[in-house]
């Protein structure tokens, strides 16, 4: 098996979160900078509050994305004693990983899929489906737990949820800026018409740019956390299988309780494998391909 | 001019060294805590025998040479206070476990009985995470054997009297193949 560093993973998420972190921070600050050029004070003062709001919001929903992910998914908590082999399970996983263990719940969908939140290993989540409870067997719902642990393990959870929050904020202010050319009279038009083009660009282009390094750099992690996971199992058959059971559900059923915006956090995309659309997870085949070069 | 450089060299060699220093120090802490975690599952594995003495006396009374066997390895463990000791007994207790459920096949009332079942699963889970706490601790002393036996790791290491540590050995029943569950 090729070995990675896990541990230099981990290093360069970390940097890479704040990176992204102090990306948009200047990003938004060239924001002002092109719009106020371009219209004068007044959208200037307007376009800091709108700023300081959806900063305001971002943090908010980063301090908060798992309670968020599990109230969007309708989660309960797994109960010790009810589903004592559920905890145990994830319990030796997180031994075996070296992480504290994760909260455990359940997603109430007969659909087979599972996420994993929280902003660090100490606050994280795991939440697995009903159907994935009743259809995975022990060694494959251990090879999805696993894969969930190994995200936690490696502050992808973090990364991705920062990296959601930049892709909203900057669509947010590109939104702000499209819209206030509505407002905008006839008053300025000398050079400020070139900013003002400059500034139409950027907003029309960077939420789509952003978008694709997102999505980029989550298929990466994706394979990561695979090859994480058999790290842990030491055994890449109950993944390899589990993820079929998954694409095959998916392929029949066409069903799933899973909202669009969630979806990237989840083992598998539903919406990937329904409509084979572009998606934040890399093609199941591939996947399957890489897991059996272990 | 070559001052200034030598400046900068030593500093960055110092950062080094505590880098290095401190990865050291981390590296055996996760050690010791994947050590004491191994002791902690297979405390719990102990506790979990006399609620399966009972258990099974209720239906299986007269294997009575196995259960005492266990109560008495269980004694011994919590007695035991060296590493090789605790291991020694543990896998006795393992095995004598082992034995039980064995003999549990010729007693179909026990079998089906909620609390034995319970327990079952329990021991189980519990052999799983005695596994992977032995795994951590072996990919732990894995990872700090790496730094301490490269280069520069090695350098640091020496100054701090620190060498490699030995890998746990797996006891031989437990490299049976995978149980299949049907």
């Amino acid at each position: 098996m090729q070995k990675v560093n896990f541990y230099d993973e981990i290093k360069r998420n970390k940097v890479l979160s704040w990176f992204l972190l102090i990306f948009s921070v200047v990003f938004t600050a060239l924001f002002i900078w092109v719009i106020s050029i371009a219209f004068g004070l007044d959208a200037y003062i307007m376009l800091i509050i709108a700023i300081v709001i959806a900063f305001l919001t971002s943090y908010l929903s980063y301090i908060n994305s798992d309670k968020i992910a599990i109230a969007m998914a309708k989660a309960f908590p797994a109960d010790d004693v009810k589903y004592r082999h559920l905890n145990n399970m994830v319990e030796g996983l997180a031994i075996a990983s070296g992480i504290p263990k994760p909260k455990v719940y359940i997603m109430p969908s007969p659909e087979i899929n599972a996420f994993a939140t929280g902003k660090d290993p100490k606050h994280a989540v795991v939440c697995v489906t009903k159907g994935a409870l009743e259809q995975l067997t022990d060694s494959e719902l251990e090879g999805v737990l696993a894969h969930e642990l190994s995200h936690i393990k490696h502050y992808d959870i973090r990364y991705v949820t920062i990296a959601t929050v930049v892709v909203g904020l900057v669509s947010i202010l590109s939104q702000i800026l499209l819209r206030s050319l509505w407002f905008r009279g006839s008053d300025d038009r000398n050079g400020n018409a070139i900013f003002l083009i400059i500034g139409i660009a950027l907003a029309i282009i960077s939420p789509i740019i952003l978008r694709l390094v997102y999505f980029a750099i989550s298929r990466k992690r994706e394979f990561m956390a695979d090859a994480g996971s058999v790290e842990i199992t030491r055994n890449p058959k109950g993944l390899i299988s589990a993820l079929r059971k998954i694409e095959q559900f998916y392929k029949l059923n066409k069903k799933t309780l899973v909202s669009k915006s969630t979806a990237p956090m989840y083992i598998s995309d539903p919406y990937a494998i329904m409509a084979k659309a572009f998606s934040t997870h890399p093609p199941l085949e591939e996947r399957i391909k890489k897991l059996e070069q272990m | 001019m070559i001052g200034i450089i030598l400046i900068i060299l030593a500093v960055i060699v110092i950062f080094v060294f505590i880098g290095l220093y401190n990865r050291i120090i981390e590296l055996e802490n996760r050690i010791d805590n994947a050590a004491s975690q191994i002791d902690v599952q297979l405390k719990k594995r102990a506790d979990l025998v006399p609620n399966l003495v009972e258990t099974v006396k209720g239906y299986a009374a007269h294997e009575k040479g196995i259960l005492e066997r266990v109560t008495e390895l269980r004694t011994q463990l919590m007695k035991a206070k060296d590493i090789q000791t605790k291991t020694k007994v543990g896998n006795q207790l393992q095995e004598a476990l082992k034995s039980i459920f064995a003999v549990a096949e010729n007693y179909p009332n026990l079998k089906a009985n909620e609390n034995f079942l319970h327990l079952q699963q329990e021991l189980s889970d519990i052999e799983d995470k005695i596994a992977y706490a032995r795994q951590f601790f072996n990919d732990s002393v894995l990872a700090f054997n790496n730094l301490v036996e490269k280069f520069p790791g090695n350098i640091v290491a020496k100054m701090m009297n620190r060498t490699e540590k030995n890998y746990l050995e797996i006891p031989e029943s437990d490299k049976e193949p995978v149980k299949v569950k049907f």
